[in-house]
């Protein structure tokens, strides 16, 4: 059965790449534009994964990371953090907000499905 | 229950009992001070009282007749200095003990002769209007059948004034009032004494008899300690300023003696004046050094604000900056590998070649904007290292990794040599395989044939790379410049070779924070070598330095 993948991000390209990217290898795509709609999507749908930008309007990654964490239903979901390089201390911070693990941006067409796979775990 | 109970009744013994106590200018028996503050001698023992029995007064201060109109109406529980008389008792109450005993007494000016009831004979003497003394002195004179002129006004001090202005041979006022107030008249009191009174505190009749009991207690004891603040009271009011005649010649050594301390004190005070106008002139200069100390500071507090602010300002602008830049790129980046994949659909030859050639652009463009976001940074302090620790060989291997595909194109032999102690160091990670990778960039860029080398080695506590190429070489005079920033531009390298000319400044300053650093050699024609050191952990080696010194 088909894994289903929430993706929170208000970057219209990267979303669409990251999405078309995931349907290819035949994943299920939801997609939240901010962080107070992937909180909502999140818990209407309980997802296999969650990919969360930082820079988010209205919630931003930490806060939706935070707030996540605080539902048990979403216990067993990785919570995976897209991080750009550019901003220091960052992951750390979102690590520690409750993330589970981080891919960075800019994200690598080549690797990236599979890095998400890894996530997924068995 | 029994505590809230008890509380309650206890609760007025501790507040204390109200008395309030007629106040009457009398002094010193009773009146009110400079301050006007009651004082005098029954002041002191109603508030000696009051503080044992935790009583709180209240001073009523009126006339006399007031004072006693007020206690029959209830208006005060006390008044003061009521002598007993059979018609007093029929209104008012009396303790037992009597608080003073007084009389009056005849003042004069010194030297006039009066000495007994007799030498007042045709005189005219001065009494204070319709009192107890006028009536009394009256009967006085009657029984010794003289007749003496009798001026009666409203009050002690114009009894004392009158005599003093010889308007009168003489004044009658009580002993009290005389002893404390005669000599400022220049009178002196004679020995013509009458009608000794007890006086008393007084309540309404039948009222208030135990504030009477108590103060019949205390002075009682108050009587008997000769050391008690009852005697100390009366002394304090009553005692009477001695003066001696000092002989002449003491006089006259006193006052030349005057005058050499009025000489000394003169000079002292000229010369305490200098050394004022000296140290206010100091003071003054002080001051103005001050403010101006405090000016200047205030000044720089601003610009170092100023600065500081417009620092956050550039700080956040590089932060949004870069990534701002980046995001729009790497999604050029993303859907070109995605189109050149294949995955949106096949491509023919010409459109698979085109596209390369966008994503190359891209590629170089994305690093360029790296490479200037990072300068930037290094040079506005910005740029902070997250050193972590991390095996150095698969870090390297993963450089040689990325490096192969270019050297490969280039017909390039890529060796590496990383010796077999290298292990675990601490520094940050990621910038460091950016300064290894530009450097290999740089050597596979710069050589057309032969070798691009890797070596690596630990040496007391510091890592040893030696990225070394069998390239173009350069000048002695082009190694002087190579770490300063814009170097390549300068030397029309750029347009041949892609690239800012920062990598390799960037390269040293990121290495300087590393505390580490950076050396070249090169001559023309026979390739270059890069020597970079840094401690395996930089704590370490700190406190290495630290412990030689």
């Amino acid at each position: 059965m088909a894994k289903t993948l929430l993706i929170i991000e208000d970057n219209e390209q990267n979303f669409y790449m990251m999405r078309f990217l995931l349907e290819k290898k035949g994943f299920k795509v939801l997609g939240a534009e901010n962080g107070r709609l992937g909180v909502q999507m999140a818990l209407e749908h309980i997802p296999d994964a969650i990919l969360l930008d930082i820079q988010l309007p209205e919630m931003d990654g930490y806060a939706v990371a935070a707030e996540l964490k605080k539902h048990h239903e979403l216990d067993h979901v990785p919570i995976i953090a897209v991080t750009s390089y550019a901003m220091v201390g960052d992951r750390e911070q979102i690590l520690a907000a409750g993330a589970n693990g981080y891919i960075e941006k800019p994200i690598n067409p080549d690797t990236f499905v599979d890095e998400i796979t890894q996530f997924l775990g068995q | 229950m029994i505590t809230a109970l008890l509380c309650c009744l206890l609760y007025p013994a501790f507040a204390g009992q109200k008395v309030r106590v007629g106040i009457y200018h009398n002094t010193p028996k009773v009146g009110l001070d400079e301050q006007g503050e009651p004082c005098g001698i029954f002041v002191d023992v109603i508030k000696y009282v009051a503080r044992a029995e935790n009583w709180d007064l209240e001073f009523v201060t009126g006339t006399w007749k007031e004072g006693l109109d007020r206690l029959e109406a209830g208006e005060i529980e006390l008044m003061p200095d009521v002598a007993y008389t059979f018609d007093r008792a029929q209104h008012f109450s009396f303790h037992e003990i009597p608080t003073l005993s007084s009389w009056f007494q005849v003042y004069a000016h010194p030297g006039s002769g009066i000495k007994t009831l007799l030498d007042l004979e045709g005189k005219k003497v001065v009494v204070l209007e319709s009192s107890v003394q006028q009536k009394s002195f009256e009967a006085l004179a009657q029984s010794f059948h003289i007749k003496i002129d009798l001026i009666g006004v409203p009050d002690y001090q114009t009894v004392f004034q009158k005599v003093k202005d010889r308007e009168a041979a003489a004044a009658v006022t009580n002993q009290f009032f005389g002893n404390m107030h005669a000599r400022q008249y220049g009178l002196e009191d004679t020995a013509i004494i009458f009608s000794p009174s007890a006086l008393h505190f007084a309540t309404a009749k039948g009222r208030n008899l135990n504030l009477l009991e108590k103060i019949d207690k205390h002075l009682k004891l108050l009587k008997q300690d000769h050391q008690s603040e009852y005697y100390q009271s009366l002394k304090r009011w009553t005692s009477e300023k001695v003066s001696f005649q000092i002989p002449q010649e003491i006089k006259i050594i006193a006052l030349v003696l005057l005058g050499f301390l009025f000489m000394s004190i003169l000079g002292s005070l000229m010369l305490k004046h200098q050394v004022n106008l000296r140290t206010a002139e100091l003071q003054q200069s002080h001051a103005e050094l001050e403010h101006r100390v405090l000016e200047r500071t205030a000044e720089l507090a601003a610009a170092m604000e100023r600065a500081e602010a417009a620092d956050r300002i550039k700080s956040a602008f590089l932060a949004s900056m870069s990534h701002e830049l980046r995001t729009p790129l790497n999604s050029i980046i993303g859907f070109t590998g995605i189109l050149l994949q294949g995955l949106a659909g096949p491509l023919n030859d010409e459109q698979n070649k085109q596209l390369g050639m966008v994503q190359k652009s891209a590629r170089h463009l994305l690093s360029l904007i790296n490479d200037v976001l990072d300068i930037s940074k290094i040079e506005a302090g910005q740029l902070e290292l997250a050193p972590n620790s991390f095996a150095l060989r698969p870090s390297l291997e993963k450089i040689l990794m990325l490096l192969t595909p270019m050297a490969k194109d280039k017909g390039l032999e890529l060796r590496s040599q990383i010796a077999d102690d290298v292990g675990q160091v601490t520094t940050d990670q990621r910038r460091f395989e950016q300064i290894i990778i530009n450097l290999l960039n740089n050597a596979v860029k710069f050589t057309e044939k032969g070798f691009v080398s890797l070596a690596c080695r630990i040496e007391n506590g510091r890592c040893l790379i030696e990225v070394a190429d069998s390239g173009i070489g350069m000048e002695e005079s082009a190694l002087q410049t190579i770490f300063e920033p814009f170097r390549q531009i300068d030397s029309g390298l750029a347009r041949k070779h892609e690239g800012t000319g920062l990598g390799l400044s960037i390269c040293r300053k990121l290495l300087e924070m590393m505390g580490g650093s950076i050396d070249v050699k090169s001559r023309p024609g026979q390739g270059s070598t890069f020597y970079v050191s840094f401690p395996v952990n930089k704590e370490a080696e700190h406190g290495k330095n630290t412990a030689d010194n």
